[in-house]
C-alpha cells in the first residue's frame, strides 16, 4: 500500500495505491474516486438497524467503508469534508493514538479502530464528545483536520495546554485533564467556552489550527433567520 | 532481538523521538533487557536492574506501567502497555517496586467502577424514561419530530423527490397540471401558518397512485386522475396526502423506524448525526408506509381541509368507495392505503357532523382535464 498527499494545503486529497486484494478502511463519504477494480463494501452486519444502533452506541461515524481492490490492483482518492490538512502517520504496532471522531479519514488493513466512551466529565466538557477512537496496530493511518495540523511534541512530564475543540489526535501515552481556562465554572458551562485540556507527556498531540464550532458560529451570523 | 521480535514498549528520552522509540523489552531475574532496533539493522541493547527503576502508572487511562531511570540527559521513561508484560514485570520485580503501580491500578479500578456505576445509572434512567414512554411512545416520537427543523425535512424530501422524478415521465404543463395546481392552491390557502411550500408534480403513468414526501413534495399519477370522475375526488386524495405532510407523518415513521437513538440524537441536537442517519434512509422514504392511526388522521384532517376549502367533500368519499370496490388497473394507492368500507363510513359520519357549507366549483372542467389525459368522454352521464 502506497499513499501520497495531493495538493497539500487547504484542499488536499490523498491517493492510496492498493495491491490486488488489499483494502483500506475509510470514513464513509471520504471516497472521491477509484479505479474500477476497487469495490466499496459498507459493513452493515446485522441489517441496517443493527448497524445503526451499533454505530450509534459505539459512537463510530455511521459507517466506515471498506474499499477493497478485489478485482486487481487499483487506486482510491480520498478527501475529507472540511477544508484542512491531511496527515499520514505510520503506526509501528506499539504506538496508539486517540483520535477525535471527525479526525479519522482512513486506515490501512493492519490498523485497529476501537471506539471508546470517554469518562463522563471528559465527555461532557471536552469538545470532542463522548466518543473517541482509539487507533493502534500496524500500518498507515490518515488523519484530517479543520485548518492546518500542528504537531506538539511532549517530553516525559512536559505539559501543554490546548483548547479542547482544536484537538485532532494524541498519543495514548499522554494523559490529560480538562480545566477551566480563566473564568469560573458557571461561565464555562453556559458558554461552553474557556475549557482547555492540560496534556502531560510523553507523546505527541496533533491539533488543528481552526475550531469547527467557532467557525460554525461565525458562519451562522450571516445566515438569515426565518421566522 | 531477532527480526521476529516486534517491539512491545515505547521508550522516551532526550534524544529519542517524541512519539517514543519502539523497543523490545524482556524481563529477566535481575531486571529488564531493552533492545532498540535501528535503521541500519544494528541493535542497541541495554540492561537495567530493577533497583534503578521508579515505577508509576501513566497514559490516558492510567493503564500503562511507567518505568523511569537515569538522570539529566540520560533520563529514560519506558511505557509498558501489554497486560502480559505488566504481569511478568510484577512477578519478577521486588514487591516494593510494583507497589506504586498496584496502588495506582487500584485507584483506576475504583474510579472506573464509579464511572461504570454512574453510566449505568444514567443509562438506566434514560432506559426507564424510554420504557415508560414506550407504550405512549408516539408522544416521544412526536416530541422528537417537533424538534426537527422544517428545513431538514424539506432537504430530505426534496432529495427523495428529485431522485424519484428523475426516473419518471413528468408532465410539465397542460390542463391536468393546471387543475392539480389549482386544487393544491385552494387547499393550501386554508392552512394557517403553513410552514411548507407544496410542490405538486403530475407523473405520466397508469398507476393509480399519489403520495406526499416530507417537506411538502407531492406526486400525483395520471392513472389516478383518469380513474377519478371529478376534480373533487382528486382534491380529496390531495387533502389526505397534504395532511400526511402537515402532521409530519413521514418524519414520525422515520424516527420510529430508526429507533430511539435517533430520538436521542434529535433531542441532544446532534445535527450531523441526524443528517447522516437521514441520508441513509432517503431511499426508504419512497417506500414509506404509514400506520393505521396516521391514515385515519390524514383522512379526517384531509376531509376538514377539503371542507374548509369549499370543495365538495363527497368527492373524497366517493373516490375512496370506488377504490374499495377493487377492480382492474394498477391501484397502487391501495397497497399503501388499504381501503375498507369502514374508512369511507367513518368519513361519511364525520361529514354528517359538519354544518352544510356553500361550495365553490373549480375553474376547470374535469371532462377537459380528462380529455387532455386521453380519457374518452363516453359513458359518463
Ligand atoms: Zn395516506
Amino acid at each position: 500500500m502506497k499513499s501520497e498527499i495531493l495538493y497539500p494545503g487547504a484542499f488536499p486529497m490523498v491517493r492510496v495505491e492498493l495491491a490486488s486484494g488489499e483494502h483500506i478502511k475509510a470514513e464513509s463519504g471520504a471516497m472521491v474516486g477509484s479505479s474500477p477494480t476497487v469495490d466499496v463494501e459498507s459493513k452493515m452486519e446485522g441489517g441496517f438497524l443493527g448497524a445503526l444502533s451499533r454505530k450509534l452506541l459505539t459512537g463510530e461515524k455511521f459507517f466506515f467503508q471498506t474499499l477493497r481492490a478485489s478485482r486487481g490492483p487499483g487506486e482510491v482518492l480520498l478527501a475529507p469534508t472540511v477544508p484542512g490538512e491531511i496527515v499520514i502517520l505510520e503506526l509501528d504496532g506499539v504506538n496508539e493514538y486517540m483520535v477525535q471522531k471527525d479526525g479519522f479519514l482512513a486506515g490501512a488493513e493492519g490498523i485497529n479502530i476501537e471506539s471508546k466512551m470517554q469518562n463522563l466529565s471528559r465527555g461532557l466538557l471536552g469538545g470532542e464528545g463522548f466518543f473517541i477512537l482509539k487507533i493502534g496496530g500496524k500500518g498507515m493511518l490518515v488523519l484530517n483536520s479543520f485548518g492546518a495540523v500542528h504537531k506538539i511534541e511532549l517530553k516525559p512530564d512536559q505539559e501543554y495546554i490546548v483548547d479542547n475543540s482544536h484537538l485532532v489526535a494524541w498519543s495514548a501515552t499522554t494523559s490529560y485533564n480538562i480545566e477551566k481556562a480563566a473564568s469560573g465554572w458557571v461561565a464555562s458551562f453556559t458558554s461552553g467556552e474557556g475549557l482547555v485540556c492540560r496534556f502531560r507527556g510523553p507523546g505527541i498531540v496533533y491539533i488543528q489550527s481552526r475550531n469547527p464550532g467557532s467557525f460554525g458560529a461565525w458562519i451562522r451570523q450571516f445566515i438569515p433567520v426565518s421566522e | 532481538m531477532t527480526t521476529t521480535d516486534s517491539p512491545n514498549a515505547l521508550c522516551f528520552g532526550e534524544e529519542l523521538p517524541a512519539s517514543g522509540a519502539p523497543c523490545f523489552v524482556q524481563i529477566e531475574g535481575h531486571g529488564l533487557t531493552i533492545t532498540f532496533g535501528s535503521e541500519s539493522g544494528k541493535e542497541a541493547q541495554e540492561t537495567v536492574p530493577f533497583s534503578a527503576f521508579a515505577v508509576s502508572a501513566g497514559g490516558l487511562d492510567h493503564d500503562h506501567l511507567v518505568l523511569k531511570w537515569g538522570e539529566g540527559l540520560l533520563a529514560r521513561t519506558l511505557y509498558l502497555k501489554h497486560p502480559d508484560l505488566i504481569r511478568a514485570f510484577r512477578e519478577a520485580a521486588p514487591d516494593h517496586l510494583s507497589q506504586p503501580f498496584e496502588q495506582a491500578a487500584e485507584r483506576v479500578r475504583q474510579v472506573r467502577h464509579r464511572h461504570r456505576v454512574m453510566w449505568a445509572s444514567v443509562g438506566g434512567s434514560i432506559l426507564a424514561v424510554v420504557l415508560g414512554l414506550w407504550f405512549g411512545a408516539d408522544l416521544l416520537v412526536e416530541m422528537a419530530v417537533s424538534r426537527i427543523p422544517v428545513e431538514w425535512e424539506q432537504k430530505l424530501g426534496e432529495a427523495a423527490y428529485k431522485d424519484f422524478l428523475s426516473h419518471q415521465d413528468v408532465m410539465k404543463e397542460g390542463p391536468a397540471v393546471k387543475a392539480v395546481e389549482e386544487m393544491t392552491q385552494r387547499l393550501a390557502e386554508q392552512i394557517p401558518n403553513n410552514p411548507y411550500k407544496f410542490q405538486v408534480t403530475v407523473v405520466k403513468s397508469d398507476v393509480v397512485n399519489a403520495f406526499a414526501l416530507p417537506g411538502g413534495y407531492v406526486v400525483v399519477f395520471t392513472g389516478l386522475m383518469k380513474k377519478a370522475d371529478s376534480g373533487e375526488e382528486v382534491a380529496g386524495v390531495l387533502g389526505h396526502e397534504l395532511n400526511h405532510v402537515l402532521q409530519r407523518h413521514g418524519m414520525e415513521r422515520i424516527v420510529k423506524n430508526l429507533g430511539i437513538m435517533a430520538v436521542v440524537a434529535i433531542i441532544v441536537g446532534d445535527q450531523q448525526g441526524l443528517i447522516g442517519l437521514m441520508r441513509q434512509v432517503g431511499v426508504e422514504l419512497l417506500t414509506l408506509k404509514f400506520d393505521r392511526a396516521q391514515e385515519m388522521e390524514a383522512d379526517l384532517t384531509g376531509l376538514q381541509l377539503v371542507y374548509r376549502a369549499k370543495i365538495d367533500p363527497k368527492g373524497m368519499i366517493t373516490f375512496f368507495q370506488k377504490l374499495s370496490e377493487k377492480d382492474e388497473g394498477r391501484l397502487e394507492w391501495l397497497s399503501t392505503h388499504p381501503m375498507s368500507s369502514v374508512r369511507a363510513d367513518r368519513l361519511k359520519a364525520e361529514l354528517a357532523a359538519l354544518p352544510r357549507r356553500s361550495l365553490e366549483p373549480f375553474t376547470f372542467q374535469w371532462s377537459e382535464v380528462q380529455g387532455a389525459l386521453g380519457v374518452s368522454p363516453v359513458a359518463v352521464p
